[in-house]
């Protein structure tokens, strides 16, 4: 039925706007709910629960993870080598960009230089700051930093690059300098590369720092996920990965929220359906 | 405006005639022999200005009309210092214009407000930099965007408003900070006629209270003769100037029924007569097997 009126597209647009986002709410809830139910019935009778676990186990090893206190202290670990290296890199990355926009002679001398360095796979760097850093979490906290910089760094150089340079010699023009031309003007133009940027990265920061945590630490998420993986606790290692799941959904959402208030000038007309 | 009474009388004048009664005080903008030679990898050198000379004098309202190519967007450019000229000298109140112009204000082709900027936003961008107080710079945009029948609309971003109030808001937002020179490029271009003439006559009414200088670049005989009180014709490629028509009608003007003032008809048919020359001279160029 919904494949249906999907296609037609004009019962659907006769329908209250409520109704079709409560069937679509309830129909998804079923998918995912059928899936569990599903997951839960093959543990134990078609397939070995220490490979795939079950909802039933996961849900009590991190009910007793959380108790241990175990999970918190990991979790704190892994958001803080996230929290201290994605801002840096995402402001670092992102003043680079707008730097090398505004200034050609930097963007002739570095532009080559960044390229190469961003030719080396990401991950080959970990053990390098490793070596450097340590196994606690200033090595992970270096990796994240390096790759949200340079996301951000190429999505805020390409977006300096595009935009379109009439808004800012008219903003010139009408005595614009400095601090008001960098706020006012560039920024706001290029700031839907800059969220495309920080985006792309949450998930890849959070995956770099768990790579980090796999090849060498002694906590973390990473580190806890690799730990039961090693002695086959299953549910745990689910308990991990549902814990990394949430921090990705958390980060999204904060930066969607962001995004819909600074973009709101791109957003606000979008309400206006040529679908009709 | 306030131009001596005989040179009302004169229908036409020649290029240099009108030169000559000027002396360079008048002149708000001097263009003189300025040359501008694009380079381009695929087609090279490309001629678009060459060897013009012009002289736009305080207060009057000045039209730019060419064929399609002549270099009119790019004359208004170099007046506005976006882009450097190849030979040659531009004056602005006698001083040489190097680097961009804060002192013009520049209506571009498109409306180019800034998309992320509310209008009434973008109708004061021009006074943030500028010493208005806050009250002042409230009031200034409150007024204009009245001026030009925009209220209501404050809060909305350009993408919310229609191509013709997008238009009213590019040129309110030129005219807020009160440059003395307004520097117009094909503003009413892609308007219906019944939208055109009522901005038309709206200019007109702030252009008689401001007493700004204002440069116009159009492609419209009919706007060209109905707002100025000079006509410039430009030739087509490289861009020079062909002739500079006096227009002899009285102000104020009504914009709705033009073609019944005085002068109007006598000044149309002498700039068509020019122009059409200038059309002939491009299709023969452009497509010689056509006989
Ligand atoms: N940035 C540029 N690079 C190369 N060539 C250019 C550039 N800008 C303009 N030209 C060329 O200069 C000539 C004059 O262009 P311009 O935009 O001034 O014409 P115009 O008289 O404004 O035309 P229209 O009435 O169509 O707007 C054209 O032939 C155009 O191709
Ligand atoms: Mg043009």
């Amino acid at each position: 039925m919904m494949a249906e009126s999907d296609e037609v597209g004009v019962s659907e647009a006769s329908w209250p706007y409520w109704t079709r986002s409560l069937w679509i709410n309830l129909l998804r809830i079923g998918v995912v709910g059928g899936f569990f139910l599903l997951w839960e019935m093959a543990a134990g009778r078609w397939i070995e629960p220490f490979l795939i676990s079950s909802p039933s186990r996961i849900f009590s090893s991190f009910i007793a993870n959380i108790q241990s206190g175990t999970l918190i202290g990991h979790t704190w670990v892994t958001l803080q080598e996230i929290g201290i290296g994605f801002p840096l890199g995402a402001i670092s990355g992102i003043s680079a960009g707008y730097l090398f926009g505004r200034s050609r002679t930097l963007a002739e001398i570095f532009e080559p230089i960044i390229i190469a360095l961003y030719g080396v796979p990401r991950t080959a760097l970990a053990p390098l700051f490793i070596v450097w850093l340590g196994i606690g979490i200033w090595s992970k906290v270096g990796v994240v930093l390096l790759l949200t910089f340079f996301l951000n760094f190429f999505n805020t150089y390409a977006g300096m690059k595009q935009m379109d340079r009439e808004y800012i010699d008219l903003a010139r023009l009408m005595g614009a300098k400095g601090h008001t031309l960098t706020f006012r003007v560039i920024l706001p133009a290029v700031s839907p590369y800059i969220f495309t940027g920080l985006k792309t990265s949450i998930p890849f920061s959070v995956i770099v720092a768990v790579v980090g945590e796999f090849i060498a630490s002694t906590e973390g998420i990473g580190f806890f996920i690799r730990l039961s993986a090693g002695i086959f606790r299953t549910a745990d290692v689910f308990v991990g990965i549902i814990v990394l799941m949430s921090m990705v959904i958390f980060m999204n959402t904060i930066a969607g929220l962001i995004e819909r208030r600074v973009l709101q000038w791109q957003t606000q007309t979008e309400h206006v359906r040529i679908q009709g | 405006m306030q131009e001596p009474e005989g040179k009302r009388s004169e229908q036409t004048i020649t290029r240099e005639a009108a030169e000559q009664p000027e002396s360079s005080e008048h002149l708000v903008i001097q263009v003189e022999n300025v040359s501008k030679v694009f380079h381009t990898r695929k087609q090279g050198r490309m001629v678009a200005l060459e060897d013009l000379t012009l002289g736009v004098p305080y207060g009057k309202f000045v039209t730019v009309v060419g064929p399609s190519g002549c270099g009119k967007s790019t004359l208004l450019k170099l007046i506005a210092g976006l882009i450097p000229v190849s030979a040659g000298r531009i004056l602005y109140q006698g001083v040489e214009v190097r680097g961009l112009s804060t002192k013009v204000g520049y209506v571009p082709q498109e409306s180019k407000l800034f998309p992320w900027l509310t209008l009434e936003e973008n109708v004061g961008f021009g006074l943030e930099s500028r010493n208005y107080t806050r009250q002042e710079r409230e009031r200034r945009v409150r007024d204009y965007i009245k001026l030009a029948g925009l209220t209501g609309f404050e809060k909305h971003y350009p993408a919310q408003l229609s191509g013709g109030m997008s238009k009213r808001a590019s040129i309110i937002r030129a005219l807020a900070y009160d440059p003395p020179v307004i520097l117009m490029d094909e503003p009413f271009g892609p308007l219906d006629a019944q939208t055109r003439m009522i901005l038309q006559d709206e200019l007109l009414k702030i252009w008689k209270k401001r007493q700004q200088t204002i440069l116009f670049v159009t492609h419209d005989l009919v706007e060209a003769v109905a707002l100025a009180d000079r006509v410039v014709v430009m030739s087509h490629r490289p861009g020079r100037i062909k002739d500079i028509l006096e227009v002899p009608m009285a102000r104020p003007r009504n914009i709705f029924e033009i073609h019944r003032q005085d002068g109007f008809e006598e000044t149309y048919a002498h700039l068509w007569s020019i122009f059409r020359h200038e059309l002939e001279i491009k299709f023969e160029e452009e497509d010689p097997e056509v006989e």
